[in-house]
């Protein structure tokens, strides 16, 4: 029997990085014990599963599923989206509570204990660009994170006591994912949103966690979820060196309970793993080939991205598929290519699903093809192929390659604005924050539903945490619409603001705003002083800066939702189910960065010792003065005088006499004081040259 | 600054102009500077105590004496209350005999280990002769709980059949009297002499008995079911598995099954664990509910192989891993077993896994250091939990590819849970025999339906007792060394506190134990060792404010040195001149006198 235990982020020990830790206390010993302090309540009462003997897993697992899906995507700017998504369900029922088959206990019991209604963490590297990648979608809308760690969570208690459930959450995740979410306890880095976020009654909290990196030890227990880890299925994709390497790196892990009481087939626990890498797929070469057609979208294949196939699906899981999402934008360019060419035009994509035309290869043949139907537009649309990997297996495994014949250039659909926030300012003490929204060209066709009073407005909502060091002035709120200052009751429908309270709380900023349609850019700024910290609170990096968490831009009004035509299939894929589901557009804006003045850690050692070797040089002279005897001191000079003594002496005692303000009794010296300046600069001289060159050559 | 010196005084218009200051004084020299300097260097001096002790790290005063006390003997002693019940005895021996004989016998026995729990100091037993035509009994002090005369002759049972659990029940009908033990010996039946330990507080013999030495074998054998049975429970070491008493300082046990499918890809099994929760492990937690509060939960889980090889071994058709590689058999690499959230901070887990082995390694056996293969094909490691490795019906045989799921079968899931039964009792330190083979015969002992047999749940709950004293005991040791050993450390008045209560409650939980109340003693023990564990890890001694004494020098350095040096500087110079003054005084004083 052996306990394998490892101490990690152990800066409590060091009292954040200030203290040294000394080695002369070696051996040091640790002693583990549980972290927890209470339970849950044994049920008791339990009702009796009815046994079957035969039948399949997912049967006799009492109603708990699993599935896993993997969409893969290519984008504009030559790279490749892969956005894992596995699903578990458990059904609600009191037996089910202590008892698993496929649903991860840990999390069964976290949802029991601490009451969690709804939860979302989010382990995000990396920025979204929401430019390139696009920010209309729901795939971006859900899975586009801030940088960091993200945590909100729903509780089912009453309001007095969200808070210390929010606490001990944190403290759980915390262990569960080895992670610092137990930063997140400290009411200065929560938040209660109530306006934007999300419909809440008071037990919604939210925090971030801008610094927090993220690596491969908190994907491990992320994995440790799933019935086969990564051991089997799609998961085993996820080599470790190739999935960080990376320009966007996003593992979230979103739960929801319902009661028992609600009578939907699906209540119980859902728990909605994914993972959203955005890779570069290793193409150079191919680059080279086509050195002519620079433009041509580099060719990859699942091996070439991930560095490994899939064997097979995980056997537990009861689908297991691999999607190919070409977004409208795409196909767009593709259906305008075809109509260019006339010779391809019998080959239309709805008949032959165009998975061997003349723009790109699929190596596999598609066993679905979704297209989504825009019922609104009637624009072109975004195009699904679904794999299914039940089929493959270890021998022969699964790879997915799409291969560019023709260059194709695009674009995804953005967001209606485009959010950036910047700093204002300079200097160590004061600055502002700059909010701007730009209208981006893809939002001409607005839904005619924002035609409100008969004036056509568009709807954002912001939210915006600000640490209580940034003390911010609320009262500063500028608004510029089409870079005109405008009044604030022109755009801004409704605002609410928490200041923050110093060490107590961080400053909320709740906006709902409603801007006129045509207007291409809005901006808004507010003042802050910078504050000062207690000499315990700076982090261990203080010299960095700090970092303002992202802002939430929402836009309530546009729909980030995908219609697929009815279809048996799409209700067993939770990915496309998740796709048609109704969620708002939804972009962060990137973290800020403040520098602030940071103390010399050393200062009070500093003072220290001036003060006191001025209080040493004080008590000393007054002792001297305390006890001197004048007469007989000049007597003793006199008679030393009087010998024979050196050069030196006599000057000693002249230039002491002098310091003295009396006049040398006897003059014995016949040297000119010219003399001695002259020299005496010499010298000076010669020693300051020493310097400037010593500094010159070595400093 | 004066101008003038009191070592000059007016009187030296008076001496004489020829007087050579540097050789001669014709004045006393004054002591004025000396006085100054020297009390500025006796308050310096003075001070420095007091500058000490402001500086000095606040440190709770702990009991260190207490503690260690604590610490050399972590000793409860019950108090232990027999009676042997002599019955149909014609030759009426004398029941003050008997008792003295079973005394010395029983100390004797217990002499060899003096451990926690036994009971040493305090016994008390009773022995009584009830025949046909009179009944004599000795009769310890304290009270009246023992055995009346007569009870067992009138209900007239005959001892001599097999219905052991009719004896059983009969004799708890009788003697159903709490805290004490009891052995009958009867007298008549067959040949030889059978011993039987039942599933309550008492034991009986029956054996017919005619000669002196038979007498002495009863004898024996009375006072080792006292002491092996009822006292130590039946394990031969007695209560060293002390150390080892999976239960957590709140009383609570979390009882965390697993079923681990090896290889997912050659089969599945799940299993219908809440039947087996509602049928099988409700009894036993309702049993041990005086000892533990336990909890339930289960989990299946996939992909987890075992980490130590396995050999086809031709002989015993299957594969084989020994007890050698026991060590690595758990993976815990792969087997996420997880510690459960909804343990509280001071439960004890155990782990109890079902091992399906995958396609390639099956069926596989655990080969016993003896070169037989185990019945129960698992094992136990202390404090942990237990495995146990199943291996599917028909498994040899079955070539096909894809992954089929089953359910295992009740039958099985039956005999897996037996097993863990076993398993759960051994990790309490128990024995799951029904025989019991002791220095002076074979005991039967009587399997109680509900996994723990009463005085088993009695030595338990003795032995809980003891493992949280010793382990209160330890950790407050170990925190006075912690604590001793960096004198610099600060040490908050909490965790004094916490110390005084821990030591507080372990007090209690020994005078409990002593007059008898195991259930309380065991309550108060387990407040001890909590109190102690918090004691231990009080976030004020995890992050230790490390003040050492090169930061102290640094911060008082810059003033102290430079200072010191002045006044020590001065003292001495003051000193010197004085003494200098003085002799060149004197000198011309005694010139004076030899010129006058």
């Amino acid at each position: 029997m052996q306990i394998e235990a490892s101490l990690w982020n152990a800066s409590w020990a060091t009292d954040g990085g200030r203290m040294q830790i000394s080695l002369s206390y070696a051996p040091f010993e640790a002693r583990y014990r549980g972290f927890d302090v209470a339970r849950c309540s044994v049920d008791k009462s339990s009702d009796m599963n009815q046994f079957s003997s035969s039948g399949s897993v997912l049967k006799q697992g009492g109603g708990e599923e699993f599935s896993e899906e993997l969409l893969l995507k290519p984008f504009p700017d030559r790279k490749v989206l892969a956005h894992f998504h596995f699903q578990s369900r458990a059904p609600h029922s009191s037996s089910h509570g202590r008892h698993h088959h496929l649903f991860p206990k840990a999390i069964a019991q976290l949802v029991k204990k601490f009451r969690v209604k709804e939860m979302e963490l989010s382990f995000t590297q990396g920025r979204w660009r929401y430019e390139q990648w696009g920010g209309f979608d729901p795939l971006s809308s859900n899975n586009a994170k801030p940088p960091g760690v993200e945590l909100w969570a729903v509780f089912d208690v009453p309001q007095s006591l969200v808070d210390v459930y929010w606490r001990n959450l944190t403290h759980t995740l915390s262990g569960l994912f080895c992670a610092s979410i137990n930063f997140l306890e400290s009411s200065t880095t929560y938040s209660a949103p109530e306006l934007t976020f999300k419909p809440s009654f008071g037990n919604l909290r939210y925090g971030t966690l801008p610094r927090e990196a993220v690596c491969t030890e908190n994907l491990t227990p992320w994995l440790k979820l799933l019935p086969c880890r990564d051991k089997a299925g799609l998961s085993a994709l996820m080599d470790r060196p190739s999935i960080y390497r990376g320009f966007y790196h996003s593992q979230r892990l979103r739960l929801t309970s319902s009661e028992s009481g609600s009578d939907e087939v699906d209540s119980g626990i859902g728990l909605e793993q994914t993972l959203t890498v955005v890779l570069q797929p290793s193409s150079w070469r191919t680059g080279k080939t086509y050195s002519v057609e620079t433009n041509i979208q580099p060719s990859w294949s699942i091996s070439s991205i991930f560095g490994r196939n899939i064997p097979g699906k995980c056997v537990i899981a009861k689908s297991s598929n691999v999607y190919l999402h070409l977004d409208n934008g795409l196909v767009g360019e593709l259906k305008n290519l075809e109509r260019e060419n006339a010779k391809y035009v019998a080959n239309t994509f709805e008949s032959e699903g165009f998975q061997s035309n003349h723009a790109f290869k699929i190596s596999v043949t598609p066993d679905k093809v979704f297209e989504e139907v825009d019922y609104l537009h009637g624009k072109s649309t975004s195009v699904i192929y679904g794999f299914s990997v039940e089929k493959y297996s270890d021998s022969q495994p699964f790879d997915l390659g799409l291969t560019w014949k023709i260059p194709v250039v695009w674009s995804c659909q953005q967001a209606p604005l485009h959010a950036s926030r910047f700093l204002m300012g300079s200097g160590n003490e004061r600055g502002a924050i700059a909010i701007s929204l730009e209208s981006t060209e893809s939002s001409e066709g607005l839904p005619t539903s924002h035609i409100i009073d008969g004036r056509c407005e568009l709807r954002v909502d912001i939210f915006q945490v600000v640490p209580w060091y940034i003390k911010v002035y609320f009262h500063t709120l500028q608004v510029f619409v089409d870079k005109q200052p405008r009044a604030m009751a022109d755009v801004v429908d409704k605002i609410r603001v928490s200041p923050s309270k110093d060490k107590v709380s961080p400053g909320v900023m709740e906006m709902i705003l409603k801007l006129p349609c045509g207007s291409k850019s809005a901006a808004f700024s507010l003042e802050f002083d910078k504050g000062f910290l207690h000499i315990d609170e700076y982090p261990p990096d203080a010299n960095q800066g700090f970092d303002i968490p992202s802002a939430l831009i929402s836009f309530p009004s546009f729909n980030a939702r995908m219609n697929f035509s009815e279809d048996e299939f799409l209700n067993n894929s939770p990915i496309l189910s998740k796709f048609q589901e109704t969620s708002p557009v939804l972009s962060y804006t990137e973290v800020l960065l403040i520098p602030l003045t940071t103390p010399d850690f050393s200062m009070p050692y500093n003072v220290i010792t001036i003060t006191c070797t001025v209080f040493a040089l004080y008590f000393g002279s007054l002792l001297n003065v305390l006890r001197r005897r004048v007469d007989e001191e000049e007597r003793i000079l006199r008679s030393r005088a009087g010998r024979k003594a050196g050069w030196i002496s006599q000057l000693l005692s002249r230039l002491s006499a002098k310091l003295r303000g009396r006049p040398q009794e006897q003059p014995t010296s016949s040297l000119p004081y010219s003399f001695i300046s002259f020299r005496l600069v010499l010298k000076i001289l010669l020693v300051a040259s020493i310097a400037v060159t010593w500094q010159y050559y070595f400093g | 600054m004066s101008e003038i010196s009191p070592e000059v005084p007016d009187n030296r218009q008076d001496a004489p102009s020829h007087v050579d200051p540097n050789s001669t004084r014709i004045t006393k020299p004054g002591v004025k500077r000396l006085v100054l300097t020297l009390s500025v260097l006796f308050s310096l001096v003075l001070g420095f105590p007091f500058l000490w002790k402001s500086v000095e790290i606040y440190r709770s005063s702990l009991p260190f004496g207490e503690i260690s006390e604590m610490e050399s003997n972590p000793s409860l002693s019950f108090p232990c209350r027999f009676q042997a019940v002599f019955i149909n005895f014609n030759s009426n021996p004398s029941p003050n005999h008997l008792q003295l004989s079973i005394l010395d016998k029983i100390t004797e026995l217990t002499s060899n280990s003096s451990q926690c729990g036994a009971c040493a100091n305090d016994l008390a037993l009773s022995v009584t002769v009830d025949s046909i035509s009179s009944c004599t009994q000795t009769h310890p002090t304290d009270n009246s709980n023992y055995y009346r005369c007569g009870a067992i002759s009138a209900v007239d049972f005959d001892f001599s059949n097999d219905d052991d659990d009719g004896v059983d029940e009969l004799l708890e009908s009788v003697l159903g009297v709490k805290n004490v033990y009891s052995v009958v010996v009867v007298n008549g039946g067959g040949e030889g002499i059978r011993a039987v330990v039942g599933k309550y507080r008492h034991a009986w013999i029956v054996g017919s008995v005619e000669e002196e030495e038979e007498e002495s074998v009863l004898v024996s054998r009375v006072a080792e079911i006292f002491v092996k049975m009822f006292v130590n429970g039946g394990t031969e070491n007695g209560l060293i598995h002390g150390e080892f008493m999976p239960v957590g300082a709140d009383r609570r046990i979390v009882l965390s099954f697993n079923l681990l499918n090896a290889e997912p890809n050659d089969w599945v099994y799940d299993w219908d664990f809440q039947r087996v929760d509602e049928t099988l492990l409700a009894p036993i937690i309702k049993v041990l509910g005086p000892i533990a509060n336990i909890s339930v939960e289960s989990q299946v889980l996939y992909h987890t192989p075992k980490s130590s090889f396995s050999y086809w071994d031709e002989k015993w058709k299957s594969y084989i891993f020994s007890t050698k590689d026991l060590p690595f058999f758990v993976n815990s690499n792969e087997w996420h077993l997880d510690t459960s959230i909804a343990a509280g901070g001071r439960s004890k887990i155990l782990q109890f896994v079902v091992y399906v082995p995958s396609a390639k390694e099956c069926p596989l056996s655990l080969l016993l250091p003896t070169g037989e293969i185990s019945k129960t094909n698992g094992f136990i490691s202390p404090m942990w939990g237990g495995v146990v490795v199943w291996n599917p019906p028909g498994c040899l045989n079955s070539e096909t590819n894809h992954p089929s799921r089953h359910t295992m079968s009740r039958e099985d899931l039956q005999a897996v849970f037996e097993v863990f039964m076993g398993q759960f009792r051994q990790l309490f330190g128990l024995k799951s025999n029904n025989l019991y083979i002791g220095a002076s015969g074979t005991y039967h002992l009587l399997p109680s339906g509900k996994g723990f047999t009463e005085w088993e749940l009695d030595v338990l709950s003795r032995q809980f007792a003891c493992f949280n004293l010793h382990s209160c005991a330890t950790t407050l040791g170990s925190l006075s060394r912690l604590v001793q050993s960096l004198p610099r450390m600060i040490i908050m008045d909490e965790i004094g506190k916490l110390v005084q209560f821990s030591l507080e409650a372990a007090k209690l939980a020994q005078s409990n134990a002593s007059l008898g109340d195991n259930e309380s003693s065991a309550v108060s023990s387990g407040q001890a060792r909590s109190l102690a564990e918090d004691a231990f890890f009080h976030p004020s001694i995890m992050s230790i404010s490390y003040y050492s004494f090169e930061h102290c020098f640094a911060i008082y350095s810059p003033f102290f040195l430079p200072v010191s040096m002045h006044v020590l500087l001065a003292a001495l110079r003051e000193w010197k001149r004085y003494k200098q003054e003085k002799a060149k005084y004197t000198a011309w004083k005694a010139k004076v006198k030899v010129e006058s």
